[in-house]
């Protein structure tokens, strides 16, 4: 009886055992599974693929918009960054191109991406970047300086209310990044 | 299923003595006592971090801690409480108590039962340690949250560590009681007969085996993070801290029911027996117990409605949290139906267990407002929260757990408490428990956010409410301490039923419970709750 009630019990204690290993994983699971869900509803969604140029904007009128450029670097890390013009009178739907010099202060080389962000955040959806160096992460050697065109258009139909546009770059370090040694 | 006989229990009338009797302890009131007394301990010590916080918070400017300490003495307060008192001492409740209410000769498995309570001193030492080493202990609030548990420094790893060790002893000690539980009971112990602490230790028990290994899961990222070079909540790496939040509640809000529902078990044992009437609506109080731990499941994003979820999603979280409160609305209302036209006496099990209903009431509907997304977008991280989740956790679990101490030292020690320290005890602790955490409510109304070692000049006089009311509220428990200590010396001897209404399977044990009990079944005749009609055989020794 007391052998027959030990295996009954290790039978039990190892369905356990299973449902905590599944606990586990279903915890790692969670990351792919956030980001799928993330995907199909659309959170989290920083690049959006845009439609062909509609016609639409093309009646609209070019108006002049203030683009203000900043940068900055998260603290601790070796960057400078800085645009050549903090402010631009700029039209809608002109060609606009800008530059910034990126410099890489320490003696290693580094990995960095850069993340642009827009003020006020509505303004993001009608500003179309055609070159940027944010579009890829960038290996800086000791030391090196480089210079980066962008080339951005800004829609017609944005918003009367926005008049002026800021542009800023967030630099982050890339441990792992892509072109380490 | 239920055992007939289990004779041939091995080493029968072997009791180790000195320190070996403890360190390689297998009885299940040896282990029992060991994580009671543990879970006191790491009482005293959460307690005294939580009155450092309340004499910083005193006036305002800095008086005795820099902002960095302060949020070490927060986030260790609230890990210690959690993982260091709370969740053992029901652990150890459940050791103590569970054969001798189901009839079992004792846990099913005693040796890993060993191991589950002596993983939780190793783990609590690495917390405490992590106060010495460069940096500090970890300061991101004991929800961990990335990305500053991936930046601390490396009092975060002992932290996980000690995580990680605290997950695998819950995990093994919840094993043991669902084993035990379910394969233990005599005959005759249906499971729609068992004690409600039976059924609230099982329901948790599959709570903890479920979520520990998710709350496990979620801080090997954080170290991953820390030390691997992955990116899981590093937006640069193309993580996301958001989703640590959703891993964590995942976890976390189970463990809040993992902490109320044993709770509810002790209150439904002790509320029929001071009541002197059967327990009213069983079944609804098991199913209640059943859908509060399913629901627990599919509420968790409601502690982050501030993070830019979907509207849909925050009515969803919304209304499933709203739901909860139907099964916890039925089971206060069992409680109150069990007292009605009772024949009641109010000894200090049942002072603390009415105090449990009252306060833990409060505490859930200030929940129920919580849980409005737009409401909760204001009082989010205020210490409208704070007050909210120490109604839930001191007014209700603690006072449960001061409740079932009271209400079983005479089976455990077979010595009464002193009645006049105990009610002392109670109303102390309830006068005291609200100048403390009553003024919180105000504090987060108005905007004080939570986790702060200074605040605006006008919080200042609640603020001092409430430190007052927690100093005597800790001076208060060493009227438990020594009634306890005098009483496991001097205290009267206590009847085999100490409590006239007492007649579950516990009372038909002598008093003190024989070190091996029950190791042959008994044959019961049970009635709802655990009520023993009739009673066969039963031997001890």
């Amino acid at each position: 009886m007391a052998s027959g009630m030990r295996a009954a019990n290790l039978t039990l204690l190892r369905r356990l055992l299973l449902l905590v290993l599944l606990m586990f994983g279903f915890a790692w699971g969670l990351v792919p599974l956030y980001r799928v869900i993330c995907e199909v509803t659309g959170l989290n969604r920083v690049v959006v693929a845009d439609a062909m140029p509609g016609r639409d904007g093309a009646q609209v009128a070019a108006r002049p918009v203030v683009l203000q450029l900043d940068a900055m670097v998260q603290p601790g890390l070796p960057w400078q960054v800085r645009p050549l013009q903090s402010r631009l009178q700029v039209k809608t739907g002109q060609f606009i191109q800008l530059q910034y010099e990126l410099r890489n202060n320490s003696r290693q080389q580094v990995v960095g991406q850069a993340i642009p962000r827009y003020l006020p955040a509505e303004a993001a959806a009608y500003v179309k970047k055609l070159e940027c160096f944010c579009f890829r992460q960038q290996v800086f050697l000791p030391g090196e300086t480089r210079r980066f065109p962008v080339v951005l258009v800004i829609d017609r139909t944005l918003p009367a209310a926005i008049d002026s546009i800021t542009l800023s770059y967030s630099v982050f370090d890339v441990p792992q990044g892509e072109g380490r040694p | 299923m239920a055992i007939a006989g289990l004779a041939a229990v091995p080493q029968q009338s072997h009791r180790p003595h000195g320190w070996r009797r403890w360190l390689f302890a297998t009885n299940h009131k040896d282990i029992g006592s060991l994580y009671l007394w543990f879970a006191f301990c790491m009482f005293l010590v959460g307690g005294v971090l939580a009155l450092c916080i309340r004499a910083e918070l005193f006036r305002p400017g800095l008086q005795f801690f820099q902002p960095e300490l302060f949020n070490q003495l927060t986030t260790l307060h609230g890990l210690i409480m959690v993982f260091g008192a709370i969740m053992p001492a029901f652990t150890g409740l459940a050791n103590w108590m569970l054969p001798l209410m189901i009839g079992a000769p004792d846990m099913a498995f005693a040796r890993m039962n060993n191991w589950s309570f002596w993983l939780l001193p190793p783990a609590m030492a690495l917390l405490l340690l992590s106060f010495v080493v460069p940096g500090g202990a970890a300061a991101a609030g004991w929800t961990l949250y990335a990305p500053l548990s991936v930046q601390l420094g490396m009092g975060m790893d002992l932290t996980i560590f000690a995580i990680h060790i605290l997950g695998v002893s819950s995990i093994m000690g919840a094993i043991n009681i669902v084993v035990t539980i379910i394969n233990l009971r005599a005959p005759g112990m249906g499971m729609m007969k068992m004690p409600m602490f039976a059924w609230a230790s099982l329901i948790t028990a599959y709570l903890i085996i479920a979520v520990m290994p998710v709350l496990a899961g979620a801080v090997t990222m954080v170290l991953t993070d820390r030390h691997f070079g992955t990116h899981f909540f590093n937006a640069a790496g193309g993580g996301d801290p958001i989703l640590y939040q959703h891993v964590f509640w995942f976890f976390g809000h189970p463990e809040v029911y993992i902490m109320a529902l044993p709770a509810f078990g002790i209150v439904s044992q002790v509320i029929p027996t001071f009541a002197r009437k059967p327990l009213f609506g069983y079944t609804s109080m098991v199913y209640a117990t059943s859908s509060i731990g399913v629901l627990s499941f599919m509420v968790w994003a409601h502690h982050m409605f501030v993070t830019g979820m979907p509207a849909t999603a925050q009515l969803f979280f919304m209304y499933a949290t709203m739901l909860i409160a139907v099964p916890t609305g039925v089971k206060v209302f069992n409680w109150i139906a069990t007292m009605w036209e009772g024949s009641m006496s109010f000894e200090t099990p049942m002072l603390f267990a009415i105090g449990f209903i009252l306060l833990f009431t409060i505490g859930g509907l200030s929940g129920v407002t919580l849980s409005v997304a737009a409401v909760d977008v204001q009082l989010h991280g205020s210490y409208y929260v704070v007050a909210h989740f120490h109604y839930v956790l001191v007014a209700g679990a603690l006072f449960s757990l001061f409740s079932a101490v009271y209400y079983w030292f005479p089976k455990m020690t077979g010595r009464m408490y002193v009645e006049r320290l105990g009610q002392l005890h109670f109303w102390w602790s309830l006068l005291w428990f609200n100048v403390t955490f009553f003024p919180m409510h105000f504090l987060g109304l108005a905007g004080m956010p939570r986790r702060i070692p200074d605040y605006a000049l006008q919080f200042t006089q609640f603020n001092q409410i409430a430190s007052v009311g927690a100093f005597m509220f800790g001076l208060g428990q060493l009227i438990f301490l020594v009634n306890i200590l005098y009483s496991l010396s001097h205290g009267k001897t206590a009847a085999q039923q100490p409590w006239e209404g007492g007649n579950t399977l516990e009372w038909r044990l002598p008093t003190p419970a024989p070190y091996h009990s029950f190791s042959e079944a008994p044959q019961l005749d049970v009635a709802e709750n655990g009520v023993v009609v009739a009673m066969q055989g039963g031997k001890h020794g």
